[in-house]
């Protein structure tokens, strides 16, 4: 049983007992993250150094209490909601960038560092950090690391495993251990790899090396309106055919745009099916032939519509349009369910009609933002939950939305992680010994399961000798409902 | 020694599963050109991936290839090629993609293609006690379940056998150049740094190439960079890069492939005759003998990194390995008998 007092006079001597929340509206705001996942916890630690962070995982482990890690609560699959009787650690109070050294294209930073700070601290010195999830004004980079985080920009410069080069992580134990190097290889198996992406359940992440690169001496932000989504969509392939790798391609159907448009005045085509911001970087000449090579490209599939940002604030105009499109759909109706899938990008198109078909059969509103390029989809069911009934029929099409992305060669998530939400659909895509072999994986971190405990494997994935039931089959898998005790939608 | 010559998966689990119940020991063989990677293994036994050598999908509009870790990486460029594409290994004609993939083989063009790690999406791999995994996906992005195919890239050969791979691929460039530039580590990483984009810079005693790659008019604007750094740059179109790779060089002595960070890099090269260093990187290959190489490793574990042998003897080289207890505790999961290479990885 775990001795949630003791912990607590052992945390306020260890961090100040400012630090350390047990109060009733404190408990209630860590119950949950972004996601619709609610959860409950016995305390919240707030460390400011590392040694904090491991004095946290001491104590939970000596009386008991699984630890939650979390960066800024953004994450939307229910990685950061606690569960029963756990100790949320905090990041929030470590945000500080440490150092940057352009001349090994690193920079040390803490793990509750905002992606957008980081960004906007490189800037100024010629260099800048490549993922740029949507949420990165708020969201943190230990929480990108945990998510493996993308943005719109990691076409062409890859998810955040491809930047970061080592992590500080507190293991389950309370030691400390580096993985990664700041040179380009490391000894040992990488384990910085495997823990990128792991959402919280290997570790405590206290420190990152990000890699950083210099900023591309141009850019150039395109926008094209259609008249279909299939002519849209055509035009992500063509471009990819005729050899241009996009800085970042961006998709919004009629429904965001229109949302997005009355709440940022961006000048987005509202008239137009759907929407494509093509941005290419590189030098001038670069930029000019990757440019050519686009309008080319939209003008075959008779794009309706075509604006070129002239400078720097219109491009962030555009821009705006398109990251403040989650917020702006406050104005359909007071809440939303935002999915993410993944598929290969030639069914992009296949895909998106299957989304409006199921909404249409369970009369939902649903709204389309996605990274084309990448084949990644963010349907957005906007719904009122008080409307009785209303969840359960957003909770059964997102069911289905999961299901078609697979069946069309896709996956679970592209970006925003399994967390709670997703974690009973793992048998869709992996068989009974594909989890245990990911069960082998967290347990060889962390043998007593106090890491983030019930997030990310299904609760039969077991490492033991991969010996697991099979529940392998498609139909095998769990309504994505069947939460842990403790928690709830 | 046994030969074991697996046409299937199938095949490569049943060899597997008999040699853990045997205790036969097996080393893991590609196309042999990064077999020396790794400490002295004896086994019983060496499993030949050369039969799993199918590509199972290429859609090029996609760009992603799903191929078996036997085919070799020449077999696969001149596939991409006609589809004007390409995964950028810069490995021998005859190394098997697993092989580049299982030894954690770099890229010479790592400062503008990043980490070849970073290129695999799914993977198929057989465990020591024969069980087939799956992990990953066939989309450029996911975050479905731990990245298991990052353990076993770089695992040489010592937690199970890569089967079958995704690669994310590239777009072959308009046009391609290099570029050869009298001068030595010093201007090279100030090319490195100055020149935007440029493919690869690598410092050699002979001077320095660097490789400009992309559409035809930024070539000329990168070559027109590189010219106002060093007057003396000559372009010699078609060479490849690096015109003399670590396994063309003469002789049959220990080459090193050293890892630190970029600005450590003289540390590394230092009072070498032959070498050629990555600028903005931070990897050198770097020939050396039995008796220097301990000096080279002291010099290099100074400088923060790690130099293990790619040809010739050395092993890996010792050194701290961080995260000790999981590496045993996964090496037990993924191979209980210890049959797979045993004592080949890192240890400290």
């Amino acid at each position: 049983m775990a001795d949630v007092d003791a912990a607590r006079r052992e945390l306020d001597a260890a961090l100040g007992s400012q630090s350390v929340l047990s109060d009733p509206l404190a408990l209630r705001l860590y119950a949950r993250d972004a996601s619709m996942v609610e959860g409950g916890c016995a305390l919240v630690a707030l460390p400011t150094t590392t040694e904090q962070i491991q004095a946290c995982v001491r104590i939970a482990a000596a009386h008991g209490l699984p630890i939650v890690p979390r960066g800024s609560g953004t994450g939307l699959a229910g990685a950061a909601t606690p569960i029963g009787d756990s100790l949320v650690v905090s990041t929030a109070r470590m945000s500080r960038v440490v150092e940057v050294r352009p001349e090994d294209r690193l920079a040390w930073v803490d793990p509750g560092l905002p992606n957008l700070d980081l960004a906007n601290h490189l800037r100024p010195m010629g260099w800048t950090y490549a993922p740029d999830p949507s949420s990165q004004q708020t969201s943190s980079i230990g929480g990108n690391v945990n998510t493996n985080a993308g943005g719109p920009h990691c076409l062409a410069y890859g998810v955040t495993s491809a930047h970061v080069l080592a992590v500080d992580v507190v293991m389950a134990d309370g030691s400390l251990e580096r993985f990664g190097a700041e040179g380009p290889e490391a000894p040992g198996y990488d384990l910085r790899g495997v823990v990128v992406g792991s959402e919280g359940t290997l570790g405590l992440v206290a420190r990152v090396c990000v890699r950083i690169l210099p900023m591309p001496p141009a850019v150039r932000t395109m926008l094209f309106g259609f008249d279909s989504v299939e002519a849209c969509a055509a035009t992500v392939s063509d471009l990819i055919a005729r050899g241009v790798v996009p800085a970042a391609v961006e998709m919004m159907d009629q429904g965001i745009v229109r949302a997005a448009e009355s709440f940022a005045h961006a000048g987005y085509p509202t008239d137009a099916a759907a929407l494509l911001i093509v941005e290419v970087d590189g030098t001038e000449a670069g930029v000019s032939a990757q440019a050519r090579e686009v309008e080319a490209a939209a003008r075959e599939n008779d794009a309706s519509s075509e604006r070129v940002a002239n400078d720097e604030a219109e491009r962030a105009l555009l821009w705006k349009g398109r990251k403040s499109a989650f917020g702006a759909v406050a104005q359909i109706a007071p809440h939303y369910h935002l999915h993410d899938c993944v598929v290969p990008r030639t069914k992009l198109v296949e895909v998106l009609r299957g989304v409006y078909a199921i909404a249409e059969r369970h009369g939902l509103i649903v709204t389309n933002v996605f990274h084309a390029g990448d084949g990644n989809l963010h349907p957005l069911f906007s719904f009122d939950r008080t409307v009785p009934g209303t969840l359960e029929r957003v909770l059964q099409a997102s069911d289905e939305v999961v299901r078609l992305c697979v069946e069309a060669g896709g996956s679970l998530t592209g970006e925003h992680g399994i967390g709670l939400e997703k974690r009973d659909f793992m048998p869709l895509v992996f068989s009974a010994q594909d989890l245990a072999a990911q069960a082998c994986v967290r347990s060889a971190f962390d043998p007593h399961g106090r890491m983030n405990p019930r997030k990310v494997l299904p609760d039969g994935a077991r490492c033991g000798d991969f010996a697991v039931a099979a529940t392998g089959s498609g139909d095998a898998a769990a309504d994505a409902r069947d939460l842990p005790e403790g928690s709830w939608i | 020694m046994d030969l074991i010559h697996p046409r299937t998966p199938a095949d490569v689990a049943e060899a597997l599963r008999d040699s853990s119940a045997s205790g036969r020991r097996v080393l893991v063989v590609g196309g042999r050109r990064h077999l020396d990677k790794g400490n002295p293994a004896e086994v019983d036994a060496e499993l030949w991936t050369s039969q799993l050598d199918q590509v199972i999908a290429y859609e090029p509009a996609e760009m992603l290839a799903v191929v078996q870790a036997g085919m070799r990486v020449g077999a696969l460029a001149e596939l991409l090629a006609e589809n004007g594409q390409e995964w950028p290994a810069d490995a021998p004609a005859d190394a098997t993609v697993g092989g580049v993939l299982a030894s954690g083989a770099s890229s010479a063009r790592r400062l503008k293609v990043g980490a070849l790690r970073d290129t695999v999406t799914e993977m198929m791999l057989v465990t020591g006690d024969g069980r087939i995994v799956k992990t990953g996906a066939r989309t450029v992005k996911n975050v479905t379940g731990y990245d298991l195919h990052r353990l076993l890239t770089g695992s040489l050969g010592t937690l199970g056998v890569i089967t079958q791979v995704a690669l994310k691929l590239r777009p072959w460039p308009e046009s391609r150049r290099t570029l050869v530039v009298p001068g030595g580590l010093d201007l090279a990483i100030a090319l490195a740094a100055e020149v935007p984009l440029a493919g690869g810079v690598l410092a050699t005693p002979g001077g320095i190439e660097v490789l400009l790659e992309g559409w035809a008019g930024e070539v000329d604007e990168l070559e027109g960079a590189v010219s106002a750094l060093a007057p003396g740059a000559a372009p010699l179109d078609g060479a490849p890069f690096p015109r003399a790779p670590w396994w063309t060089w003469p002789g049959d002595g220990t080459i090193v492939e050293a890892a630190v960070s970029p600005s450590r890099v003289a540390a590394v090269v230092d009072g070498s005759e032959a070498f050629a260093a990555l600028a903005g990187v931070g990897l050198a290959w770097v020939a050396t003998s039995a008796a220097e190489l301990g000096a080279l490793r002291a010099r290099v574990a100074a400088a923060g990194g790690i130099a293990p042998a790619v040809r010739g003897a050395g092993g890996l080289g010792d050194g701290p390995v961080p995260g000790h207890d999981v590496h045993r505790r996964l090496k037990a999961s993924f191979d209980p008998a210890g049959i797979l290479a045993p004592g080949r990885g890192w240890h400290r």
